[in-house]
């Protein structure tokens, strides 16, 4: 079968957008409209607490869920009308390690999944499953839930897509293997032009990865940002304020903004250029003392806090 | 002069989508994998017959003659293939077959569609043991037989049957009957196949189903109504032994128009109520198999990709 090349699109540039993406539980709002930009090439890590959204997301760019409003693009194609398409640029790994086919071996269920990619790479299968120590022989319904998931990991990537879709990809592995799988994705985004868009609670295994960051809190993306413009704008701030001092209206003191004793002093993480952050401050009378950048981890969180104001 | 439009180094290449036939190929071999354990049981069981057969043989030395037709077993083998056709699949979530590049309906269909070639397989065999069987017993495989038939007017009441009654029939049972076991388990496969695909909880509305007619004939009882009783009678036999009933499509009619029958003497003999028409099972056989077919489209929608608007 012959590849066709990237369709024409109003998003080119982008390997993932989603336009005013909403998703409603019963009542409950799951997205909320989610406008994701995913760089072509980039490493985008998702985060978000457990019900945010970030499933919901992965679901919808598979076609898995359909939207109540708004749409989503996998590459230029509509991930509702061009699923199949859509989904034959993505190698996933699913929240949950059960995969079914408990009757199979990992072997079979490897040529299975094959079968349906005719870029599958069998020799990169073989290395796959030799580096995350997974028996082929070994029945699909025996796994642990580590082992179920490298076999989902090898799944995802055998088959070199352009873009990989982890959700929670680490979850379930002892910290070896953890490690493991981060040195292959490294290897992998060496030799493959991949996008990655990854979701998941451990940021900091992706520090060295990541050169996106997205926030998504109650459903709705509180913040999207390039990994520079995050560590350049997102800085935490140690300032000492005099007797009786009001916050300026566009720093609303987050709640958790830390104050020290004699109530002086006070450390806030705000998002801007650090200039003008401290000449806003100044105006108001407060004094910059100190001035600290953060890691990706930290700053990414401190949105999920509420605490970055600014 | 114009000038070459260059295209960025970097657009990726898009993969492609697998081709129907290869997913089918695979669908087949994975399902032959899902099945394995009932296969293996059936072959044991058809063993325990052979033997069976074997020892009857053995005792009175009576031959067995070739009748498929008369099987309701790959009937019953269809009703309950799709129960391993779909185990361990998550039908209505986000199983691992939605999330392969191929449309969700297609995919759904081309699944059913390979657990039919494996049950064609399936009957081929069972047919070929029966064939094999007649042989072995000395049977009779195409040559006519002499069957007694109940003239419409009599009803065999037990030990009242005068054997002169019955009418003595010279019958050729035509070759196309040996078509019934694969028409039969396709037609029973499809509904089967319809109701576990279309629906999330296909015993529980099963059981709502058996316990709704009860429900419905105590009732009936209930109110002394005699025409909801003669009704719901009257549905239930047109649906299991009616000319197009369940019956023309598993056996040709052949189950429920041959029964025994205890003669004055006491002696007990086979007898047909009337012959089995081809006619009616072909337009019974094709109705049952348009209903699954128009079922089981539907439930397949129910897994279609999710478009908007």
């Amino acid at each position: 079968m012959s590849h066709s090349t990237h369709p024409a699109s109003g998003d080119e540039g982008f390997a993932v957008t989603t336009h005013a993406l909403s998703k409603r539980y019963g009542g409950e709002p799951a997205l909320d409209r989610v406008e994701l930009r995913v760089p072509e090439g980039a490493v985008y890590v998702l985060i978000g607490p457990n019900g945010a959204g970030k499933s919901t997301t992965f679901k919808i760019l598979m076609n898995l869920e359909r939207p109540d409003s708004g749409s989503a693009e996998v590459f230029g194609l509509d991930t509702g009308r061009q699923g199949p398409k859509a989904r034959a640029q993505v190698g996933y790994v699913p929240e949950r390690q059960d995969s079914g086919y408990r009757a199979m071996t990992c072997g079979r269920l490897l040529q299975h999944v094959a079968a349906y990619y005719s870029t599958w790479d069998h020799a990169y299968a073989e290395q796959l499953t030799r580096a995350l120590d997974l028996r082929l022989q070994r029945r699909v319904g025996g796994l642990s839930k580590g082992e179920a998931r490298r076999l989902q990991l090898v799944m995802a990537l055998a088959h070199r897509p352009p873009l990989l879709l982890l959700d929670e990809p680490t979850d379930g592995l002892d910290p070896l293997v953890r490690k493991r799988v981060l040195a292959l994705l490294t290897e992998h985004l060496a030799d493959t032009p991949t996008t990655v868009l990854i979701s998941t609670h451990h940021v900091y295994e992706m520090e060295t990865l990541a050169d996106h960051v997205g926030v998504l809190r109650d459903g709705r993306l509180v913040a999207q940002l390039d990994r520079d413009e995050l560590k350049r704008t997102v800085r935490r701030y140690r300032i000492e304020v005099p007797e009786g001092w009001e916050s300026p209206p566009e720093f609303r003191v987050a709640a958790d903004a830390s104050r020290s004793p004699n109530r002086r002093e006070l450390q806030w993480t705000l998002v801007g250029d650090e200039r003008s952050v401290a000449e806003k401050l100044a105006l108001t009378g407060a004094r910059v003392r100190e001035v600290t950048s953060l890691g990706l981890e930290d700053a990414a969180l401190a949105f999920l806090d509420g605490e970055v104001t600014g | 002069m114009t000038q070459p439009v260059l295209q960025p180094v970097l657009q990726p290449v898009l993969h492609s989508t697998p081709r129907p036939r290869d997913v089918l190929r695979e669908q087949v071999r994975a399902l032959g994998i899902a099945i394995k354990l009932p296969a293996v049981v059936a072959v044991a069981l058809a063993a325990l017959a052979t033997i069976l057969v074997a020892s009857r043989l053995f005792d009175a030395g009576k031959p067995i003659d070739f009748a498929p037709e008369l099987s309701m077993l790959p009937g019953i083998v269809g009703l309950l293939l799709p129960i391993g056709v779909w185990r361990g699949e998550d039908r209505f979530g986000a199983g691992l077959l939605w999330t392969l590049p191929v449309d969700r309906r297609h995919h759904a269909l081309t699944r059913v569609c390979a657990g039919w070639v494996w049950l064609m397989a399936a009957v081929a065999l069972f047919v070929l043991w029966l064939f094999a069987i007649t042989l072995i017993s000395g049977g009779n495989v195409t040559a006519e037989s002499t069957i007694l038939v109940l003239p419409s007017s009599v009803v065999p009441e037990p030990g009242t049957l005068d054997a002169a009654s019955l009418e003595s029939v010279r019958w050729t049972p035509r070759p196309l009957l040996w078509l019934v076991p694969f028409t039969s388990a396709t037609g029973a496969y499809l509904l089967a196949s319809a109701f576990a695909l279309g629906t999330r909880h296909p015993i529980r509305w099963l059981v709502g189903a058996v316990l709704t007619f009860f429900a419905f004939l105590g009732f009936a009882e209930a109110a002394h109504s005699r025409v909801l009783l003669q009704g719901g009678n009257r549905v239930l036999v047109a649906l299991m032994d009616g000319p197009y009933g369940i019956d023309a499509l598993l056996t040709a009619r052949t189950e429920s128009l041959h029964t025994e029958a205890t003669l004055s003497t006491g002696e007990k003999v086979g007898v047909w109520r009337g012959l089995p028409d081809l006619g009616q099972w072909v337009k019974a056989t094709l109705l049952w198999t348009s209903v699954g077919l128009a079922a089981l489209w539907a439930a397949a929608s129910r897994h279609r990709e999710r478009r908007r608007g």
